[in-house]
């Protein structure tokens, strides 16, 4: 290169502070992801020795085994290649690398890794954790559906969390009256209805007092959402204290028994894991196909976009966006009540105090790291139901972590990803604000 | 279809906003209605559209009385609406937004049938030459696209009678221009054309007929071909109108405010302002022309130190303010008249004393330090009142309640009671009456010739034309052209506006 030729820095265009930025963001996290890889690499070296045993169901739960033996040092290797692979490439392609996607990757390894590092050679059960994962991401994704249909119509819905506990409290007392008044002989499966339907319809009527206040009385909605969560937990509390701690026949439900799927039950290793589950797995999928038809390609969808997008454009051409916003609060209650009735069916059997432990509020994540899409909402519900499986089996294996931080790993995961991985996704401009119609 | 209006009376608590207004058009005739801000309009529109309901008074569609009580029943009638703020959802593509609400469907769920609804679009758009590409989203489309798309959404649900809300508000003059275009070949097709604004020069363009409106009532029908300038003016404000600002030549000095190579971005990150390098003298009006949203309020909000700059340099007075506070620089001796009076320029709920110590409360002798001194406080605003002729019931008003004049009156004696050295004036004249207007303008060159420098940003042409003593246009957050006040026509400005240059 002779004096007079340009130098590649100096022909390069002036970049402005934003890019900059981003330029060097970049380069962080390259260096990051690198250094991670190599920590990695520093895990495989201690832990060569260790076993990870992982186990499959292949026929049904708790039949015959199909085992995968290494060692965990093998799977921080992994990890670690990855991960420096990624950081690698960060740094080479700078702002232009689709880094978020690369953790999609990346992220499952260090899991698997730290899960087999967590269990110090005591072997375990995947089927549980992975089942487990659908059982859990059922009631949060029909709650994130709520979610969605509300705040793609225009009203905020933070009140899912108390119309979880409302369900669940209303789907066991009048399962367990409905058996107590058919007697002994009676088939559980009507009381099971009963308890679904009651579960539907105080979830109808919590959400169409938060749509009254909001819609009506033009209340703040997170305000109005929030007094009814705390209100939720006051009234369930008290029915728990006062009534069904004495008369427990009043709690005592039939419990949801688990269904085979024709056919698809007998795939070994998938059949176990995803087709012999709850019913509420199955009637979380049938409603997430619908609705993503039904937002996405229909006449209702388009005008119940464009109530939550911006209600004026359908004000003006004769759509009632009043009479849209109250319809879809009712569906969305539908939706959240029964996702409740599944804590006191399915799960425990029974109605305790304040069950559903904040699950309606990371239902609420999984809109937001949906992007307010059924089908990604549903991705998100099995991320936070694959926490709450994992840290159930962490619990059960007795692993040498204190059980309150277990507790709260679906926690973590939520504030990690709501606040971490999710990019800059916009919601419906229009949720929270009332309309004015003429 | 002729429409007619018949004695459309609508009362509002304590407003007549329409009072027995009657107008009519008939098939394939362009009506100019032209009134000021709060002349009716609006209020006439929406009884038309079925967002109200006349007390008394009939809509006759061919000699038919038809009564809407909800705006399907006026889309049913025939009649279509181009409202003024563009009621398009931003996140759908124009297929979506144009079929909302009148959407083809097919099977038992109500799939939408988007097939048909774009074959339909496409061809409308192809024989009305609007030349829309179905497939884009809205959001990403200039506003002269949209307006397009309101006009598409109207001939999609066959409307007979298109009723456009100062549809050149958010135009270049060229689109301005291409809109008329269209309004004629409709027009020629058939379509009855109510064209409302408050632009002179639009509506003796392209009208038939021209009603006035002034305070809910009709002023006055005229035929464009005998109409001047001068007798709208007459007809809109109730007497004569000085149509240009009185203003002796600029004297210019020394440099004050200098911006060079100024980059600022809008909210979303996008470079708004790119490489803006201008220079205003002290007593002189610089008026910066361009069309909406082309970074001119980033530029003020940048100048005034309301927004960081991303590179670039900002003196006043040959000292720089890139990185000042809004405070420093107010103490500089700038004045700023915002550009959304109500968000930025005052608060609404406080009162009209109040809003006029906003900039110096925390001084002597309004506070010292702690409490504030009431009697400070009112005395100074009994004179500022005065001193502005701020039409208020009493000191104590809430300034929200004021009329838009009288409001932007309160934020103008606030800001030129400081020493002032430099005007920053956004939109200065938006919505206000034509006697607020020249009032405003009286005192922007009043300070010009005291020695102050003025720059004033603008979407009115004629705005532009009347205070400028130099005419600067902006256009995709450049300067695309300066040009000395003599030389400033009309054309000139609007092919820099509109990006012939």
């Amino acid at each position: 290169m002779t004096a007079a030729s340009p130098t590649f820095e100096e022909v390069r265009p002036e970049l402005s502070a934003a890019e900059r930025a981003a330029i060097r963001s970049a380069r962080i996290r390259g260096v990051v992801m690198a250094a991670l890889g190599l920590f990695a690499l520093q895990f495989a070296i201690q832990t060569m020795d260790v076993a990870a045993t992982f186990s499959f169901w292949v026929d049904k739960q708790g039949g015959n085994t199909f085992t995968i033996a290494t060692q965990v040092g093998v799977l921080w290797l992994l990890a670690g290649v990855v991960t420096g692979v990624a950081g690698v490439i960060q740094l080479v392609r700078g702002p232009s690398f689709q880094w978020r996607r690369a953790l999609l990757i990346v992220i499952p390894f260090w899991v698997a890794a730290t899960f087999a590092g967590l269990l110090a050679g005591k072997p375990a059960n995947v089927t549980i954790v992975f089942a487990g994962t659908l059982t859990y991401a059922a009631p949060i994704s029909l709650g994130a559906f709520a979610g969605i249909l509300a705040e793609r119509s225009g009203i905020n819905n933070i009140a899912i969390e108390g119309k979880f506990l409302m369900g669940a409290c209303a789907a066991s007392v009048v399962a367990s009256v409905t058996m107590l008044a058919l007697g002994p002989a009676a088939n559980p499966t009507i009381g099971v209805l009963a308890g679904v339907l009651a579960a539907a319809v105080t979830g109808i009527l919590v959400s169409l007092l938060l749509a009254w206040l909001g819609i009506r009385w033009r209340v703040d909605q997170i305000i109005a959402g929030i007094v009814i969560n705390i209100g939720a937990v006051g009234i369930t509390n008290f029915l728990f204290l006062r009534i069904l701690t004495k008369q427990t026949e009043l709690n005592t439900p039939p419990t949801v028994e688990n269904i085979q799927v024709p056919v698809l039950s007998q795939i070994p290793i998938l059949g176990p894991i995803a087709f012999q589950g709850s019913p509420y797995l199955y009637f979380a999928v049938i409603v997430m196909a619908a609705f993503a038809y039904m937002l996405f390609r229909t006449r209702w969808g388009l005008r119940l976009r464009a109530s939550g997008e911006k209600p004026s454009a359908a004000g003006t051409v004769g759509i009632d966006v009043i009479k849209i916003r109250y319809r879809a609060m009712i569906v969305a209650g539908i939706l959240a009540g029964i996702a409740g009735s599944s804590f006191s069916l399915a799960s425990a059997g029974s109605f305790q105090m304040q069950m559903s432990a904040g699950r309606g509020f990371i239902a609420l994540a999984a809109v937001i790291f949906g992007a307010w899409n059924p089908i990604y909402a549903f991705g998100a519900a099995m991320v936070f139901g694959f926490a709450d499986a994992s840290q159930a089996l962490l619990s059960v294996l007795g692993v040498d972590v204190p059980p309150q931080l277990l507790n709260s790993i679906p926690y973590l995961v939520t504030i990690i990803v709501v606040a971490g991985v999710v990019g800059r996704v916009r919601g419906p401009a229009a949720a929270g604000q009332p309309y004015d119609q003429g | 279809m002729r429409l007619e209006l018949r004695d459309i009376t609508k009362r509002f608590p304590g407003v007549l906003a329409n009072d027995r207004i009657s107008i009519s058009a008939d098939r394939g005739q362009v009506l100019g209605l032209l009134g000021e801000n709060g002349a009716g309009k609006s209020t006439l529109m929406n009884i038309l559209s079925g967002l109200y309901k006349p007390d008394s008074g009939e809509i006759l569609i061919d000699e038919t009385p038809r009564t809407f009580t909800d705006p399907r029943q006026a889309i049913e009638a025939g009649i279509g609406m181009v409202h003024q703020h563009f009621q398009l959802v931003p996140v759908f593509d124009v297929v979506e937004a144009v079929a909302l609400g009148a959407e083809s469907v097919s099977g038992p769920l109500g799939s939408f049938d988007r097939k048909t609804a774009r074959a339909r679009v496409l061809e409308l758009s192809q024989q009305y030459r609007l030349n829309v590409n179905p497939d884009a989203k809205i959001e990403d489309l200039p506003v002269g696209v949209r307006q397009r798309v309101e006009i598409l959404k109207a001939l999609y649900r066959k409307s007979d009678i298109l009723v456009l809300d100062e549809p050149s508000a958010v135009l270049t003059p060229f689109e301005t221009e291409e809109l008329f275009g269209i309004i004629r070949g409709l027009a020629k097709d058939g379509t009855t054309i109510i064209f409302i604004t408050h632009k002179l020069n639009e509506v003796l363009e392209v009208a038939d007929k021209i009603t006035v409106l002034r305070r809910g009532r009709v002023a006055g029908t005229v035929d464009p071909k005998e109409a001047t300038r001068e007798r709208l003016a007459n007809l809109m404000v109730g007497r004569d109108v000085e149509l240009t600002v009185a203003k002796g030549p600029a004297q210019p000095r020394d440099v004050v405010l200098e911006l060079s190579d100024l980059h600022v971005r809008d909210d979303r990150g996008h470079m708004a302002v790119n490489g803006v390098a201008l220079q205003i003298r002290a007593g002189e009006i610089l008026a910066l022309a361009g069309v909406q949203g082309n970074g001119q309020t980033e530029l003020v909000e940048a100048i005034v130190g309301l927004r960081a700059v991303d590179s670039g340099d900002i003196t006043i007075d040959g000292k720089s303010v890139t990185k000042s506070t809004p405070r420093q620089i107010a103490d500089l001796g700038v004045a700023h008249v915002p550009e959304d009076r109500n968000r930025d320029g005052l608060i609404g709920a406080m009162t009209v004393a109040e809003n006029f110590i906003l900039d110096t409360y925390h001084r002597e002798p309004y506070s010292n330090g702690i409490r504030l001194n009431r009697q400070a406080i009112d005395e100074r605003a009994a004179v500022a009142v005065k001193d502005y002729d701020v039409r208020t019931p009493s000191i104590h008003t809430y300034a929200g309640s004021l009329s838009g004049g009288n409001q932007q009156k309160v934020v103008v004696a606030r800001e030129f009671s400081r020493p002032v050295r430099l005007v920053i004036a956004a939109q200065p004249t938006r919505g206000l009456d034509v006697g607020s207007i020249e009032y405003i303008h009286k005192r922007m060159v009043e300070q010009r010739d005291q020695g102050a420098a003025v720059l004033i940003v603008s979407t009115e042409l004629d705005e532009v034309l009347a205070v400028g003593d130099r005419v600067a246009v902006m256009q995709g957050g450049e300067i695309v052209g300066v040009v000395d006040g003599d030389d400033a026509t009309y054309e000139k400005v609007g092919m820099l506006m509109g990006g012939v240059h």
